[in-house]
């Protein structure tokens, strides 16, 4: 494997997900081991971000995670932030049935921002919520090996599968080398996907890759 | 492990100039309809406002101070986005007086106590330079006035 020195591999993940589905409980449970109840956690403003690092099957990872606004009106803001992830976490709430059925257009609008051979993953959130199930495991997971896409259950309250989501795509990703590896002769193997094609079935957004060149940039450089 | 520096993510990343044409036209657009949407419009002054150049922010700026004023169910993301604003430009007492603002209603938003960490630390660290000029200047002062006496009380 081309995999040496000490340099840590950057990855650059994106959560999204309708609104309230906690994708960012999941994010500050996974980089900080905390908790916010409901009613002190605020709707994420256009994007938020972090860097994690760990280490997956003995390698280096640097993780830069944007964490993406659910709510509608920012879909413009969140678009601009699909280039160059190698993963993409899709959320919902196992006791949100909307919020499920609400991923097909998810994937719609991601298969125009990325390649498909970036890694998806399906997280059902939320699952200490049992009482209040919508979305039964069998069908979120029938729903992801249609998809292509892994699957895990979690509850970023419990951290149940938190950092089991996180490490799944990570290790998926590292399988991947073309995902993240130099690809010799072209600098930024990613397309920009179908550029301008079409129009993501999301109300209220605007495509930002409407003839750009799109050269993947690998997250921040920070 | 808390791996957390503080940061803002759309502070530091522009966007392409593709995609703020994109942005730009929309609105432009609009204007020429006369009726431009409060989404065409915030979309835009969010492009603006990430944008390096000064005379963008200061537009992007201006566009959310008004939508600020007309749409009351979009002031947290206008007083985010002002304060971050004013933070590019280098108006920290702005900024932070707009961030203050979201972290009253929001005392838990970590977007917005990430971004007050960001102001504070800026705010020091010119605060530094300051004074470090003031007491260079200080300095050469004294010298001088060493110099003067050291003259004068040889005579």
């Amino acid at each position: 494997m081309a995999q040496d020195k000490t340099a840590p591999i950057n990855v650059k993940l994106l959560l999204i997900g309708n609104s309230s589905v906690g994708k960012s409980s999941l994010l500050l449970r996974f980089s900080d081991e905390q908790w916010l109840p409901e009613d002190e956690s605020s709707a994420t403003i256009g994007v938020d971000f972090r860097v994690h690092k760990m280490e997956v099957n003995g390698k280096k990872v640097k993780l830069s995670i944007w964490d993406t606004a659910g709510q509608e009106r920012f879909r413009t803001i969140t678009s601009s932030y699909y280039r160059g992830a190698q993963g993409i976490i899709l959320v919902y709430d196992v006791a949100n049935r909307e919020s499920f059925d609400a991923l097909p257009r998810w994937y719609s609008e991601l298969e125009t921002y990325v390649s498909s051979s970036v890694v998806k993953i399906i997280v059902g959130n939320k699952v200490d919520k049992e009482f209040s199930r919508q979305v039964s495991y069998a069908e979120g997971q029938q729903f992801a090996q249609r998809m292509g896409s892994l699957f895990v259950e979690a509850s970023a309250k419990t951290s149940v599968g938190v950092d089991e989501a996180f490490q799944d795509v990570v290790e998926k990703i590292l399988d991947t080398p073309e995902l993240w590896a130099p690809v010799a002769g072209s600098k930024g193997a990613r397309r920009p996907g179908a550029a301008g094609a079409a129009e993501s079935s999301m109300p209220g957004s605007i495509s930002l890759t409407e003839g750009g060149s799109g050269a993947a940039e690998g997250g921040c450089s920070c | 492990m808390p791996t957390e520096l503080p940061y803002a993510a759309d502070a530091e990343v522009s966007l392409q100039y593709d995609e703020l044409e994109v942005l730009r036209l929309q609105y432009q657009k609009e204007l020429a309809q006369s009726h431009v949407t409060v989404q065409t419009k915030f979309n835009y002054a969010w492009g603006l406002v990430k944008s390096p150049l000064r005379e963008h922010q200061v537009e992007g700026v201006r566009l959310l101070q008004e939508i600020y004023r007309a749409e009351p169910t979009r002031r947290r993301e206008c007083l985010y986005y002002l304060g971050l604003g004013h933070y590019k430009m280098g108006n920290y007492e702005e900024a932070s007086r707009f961030n203050s603002l979201l972290l009253e209603k929001e005392p838990t938003n970590l977007q917005a106590q990430s971004l007050g960490h960001l102001i504070d630390e800026r705010v020091k660290r010119e605060g530094y330079i300051g004074m470090a000029l003031v007491g260079g200047a200080a300095a050469i002062g004294t010298l001088l006035l060493a110099g003067v006496i050291r003259r004068a009380t040889r005579k």
